[in-house]
């Protein structure tokens, strides 16, 4: 703020570094202590070695929640993309009663406590006699990502000018060719952006996974599972490749943002 | 195209609220009431929900303020600091608390070698643990509205202030800090929100010695099956849940208009 002593402001900035570091340090420490030779978690690491990677890559149950996750996260967020997709679509260019209402039903996910989203699928999948199934992991992943694709993709559909829609119709195009040939190219990164945001979304997701899969085990339920007995050095491997899987995602969404919006500015 | 789509989720809310259809009698709610174990757990969580709070707001609101004074590129960089952990997994940071705190962990290992401390202090499987961690995993959803909400305070009207003799107390206090109370009481309310339906990090943290509401509530679905409690004490918490919501958004309106 302009003015303020030099003390206070000195003040300011060390509460501030020191918050950030705060926010970093589980992240900072994880990665380095994913390398450790020892046994046990001590930092720093006495020595380095690949051995708890060696471990991870090496043990079938881990693979075996590997592919799981990795097939829910890419079935769930493309039924997310396409559902969410057509919804953010429909209450952005519609106008029909119930509007807001329905808005905050398709966001309804995100603002109520998971484990009461984990409560409700669990009885819900129960009674339709799904729990369990690998179908119900599907459905209850995709329901939890569609608000992640709807907050995305409603932007990206409000800045798209509906004129642009609206000269393809008037020239004739079909609306099947309108979406592939005016509006897909056009919305392609926010499309991208959301499909990687839905990915993560699943591919982290432990809480409602915990209550409903059943037998099958992701990633994350696997860890969660095994916290919960002892505290495991593999994990630490595990946690940092799933930090390096959120960093890329993230790096990814922000160069595709960042061209698209460079890009638009060309055009003008 | 709508109509058809909203039915899937029209579906999922009716089994989001189906607890409520199994709550018809209210005998579920006397025994919530009776039995001390839940109330006990009730407080709990709200004791160390409002803990974590006000520990989030401590921290956030001084380095949303810091970020705001900050030049362009130091800036892009501690919103990207703020951002990654965000994203980054919940179960990841709260494991990495692990780490941390744990008696080999780097904070004791500072405090033996400071000589603060002759013994490791426990930070885990107790309360103080999972208020670290609630705290941490929480902080990004009040920083990054609350220096949205700083960013679009005009710096002229600060100025303004300055230039009518008001000393940089006055002007902090007069005339800054109540245009933040908005965005600063909508996070707040997120957070609590947040803090209340926690799962993963009492799970993790607490060791299982630090029971919240949202453990009770696996405890009463996985183990003891006794889904009827259940679906009670899921339908207070949602109704708790939106309610404070609701204020939140009315907050937040306020602070984005």
């Amino acid at each position: 703020m302009i003015g303020g002593s030099p003390w206070a402001r000195r003040l300011l900035a060390t509460v501030g570094v020191l918050a950030l570091v705060f926010l970093m340090v589980p992240i900072v420490i994880v990665i380095p202590m994913s390398f450790s030779s020892a046994r046990s978690l001590t930092f720093p690491p006495p020595g380095f070695s690949l051995r708890w990677y060696e471990t991870f890559f090496g043990d079938a149950q881990w693979m075996e929640a590997m592919w799981t996750s990795a097939i829910v996260a890419a079935v769930s967020s493309v039924c997310a993309l396409i559902l969410g997709g057509l919804a953010a679509y429909g209450l952005r260019r519609g106008s029909f009663a119930g509007r807001d209402w329905a808005e905050g039903n398709f966001m309804a996910p995100l603002i109520v406590p998971t484990i009461i989203a984990a409560i409700a699928l669990y009885l819900g999948l129960a009674k339709i006699g799904l729990l369990g199934s690998f179908a119900g992991l599907l459905i209850a992943h995709t329901i939890l990502n569609v608000p992640l694709v709807m907050m995305v993709m409603g932007v990206a559909i409000r800045e798209f000018d509906i004129r642009i829609e609206q000269v393809a119709w008037s020239l004739g195009a079909s609306w099947s060719y309108t979406v592939r040939k005016v509006m897909l190219p056009n919305l392609a990164p926010s499309v991208f952006a959301a499909w990687i945001f839905a990915f993560i979304g699943s591919f982290d997701e432990v809480i409602v996974t915990s209550f409903i899969a059943g037998k099958y085990n992701t990633v994350p339920k696997k860890m969660f599972n095994e916290l919960i007995l002892e505290v495991n050095p593999t994990i630490t491997a595990v946690a940092t490749l799933l930090i390096g899987l959120t960093v890329l995602a993230l790096a990814a969404v922000t160069v595709i943002l960042a061209r698209a919006g460079r890009l638009k500015q060309t055009l003008v | 195209m709508v109509v058809a789509f909203d039915a899937p989720i029209v579906y999922m809310l009716g089994l989001a609220f189906w607890d409520k259809t199994r709550g018809f009698t209210l005998e579920h709610y006397e025994n919530l009431l009776e039995t001390p174990v839940y109330l006990r757990v009730l407080g709990n969580t709200m004791r160390i929900a409002l803990i974590a709070t006000i520990a989030n707001v401590a921290i956030g609101y001084p380095l949303a303020h810091w970020m705001r004074g900050l030049q362009n590129r130091a800036r892009l960089i501690a919103i990207a600091l703020v951002v990654l952990p965000f994203w980054v997994s919940i179960l990841v940071r709260t494991y990495a608390w692990i780490v941390v705190l744990g008696n080999g962990g780097l904070v004791n290992r500072a405090l033996l070698w400071s000589g603060l401390t002759d013994a490791p202090v426990s930070f885990l499987y107790n309360e103080l643990g999972v208020t670290i961690g609630m705290a941490n995993v929480l902080l990004p959803f009040l920083v990054l509205p609350l220096f949205a909400a700083m960013i679009r305070i005009d710096d002229r009207l600060l100025q303004a202030a300055a230039s009518l003799g008001a000393p940089p107390r006055t002007i902090f206090w007069k005339v800054y800090f109540p245009l933040t109370v908005p965005a600063l009481a909508a996070g707040t309310l997120l957070v609590f929100i947040l803090c209340l339906g926690f799962y993963v990090t009492p799970a993790i943290l607490g060791g299982g010695r630090v029971p919240m509401i949202s453990n009770l509530l696996d405890t009463l679905i996985n183990q003891i099956p006794r889904w009827e409690q259940a679906s009670a004490i899921s339908t207070i918490l949602l109704i708790v849940t939106l309610l404070i919501f609701a204020a939140y958004r009315r907050l937040d309106r306020k602070a984005s208009a």
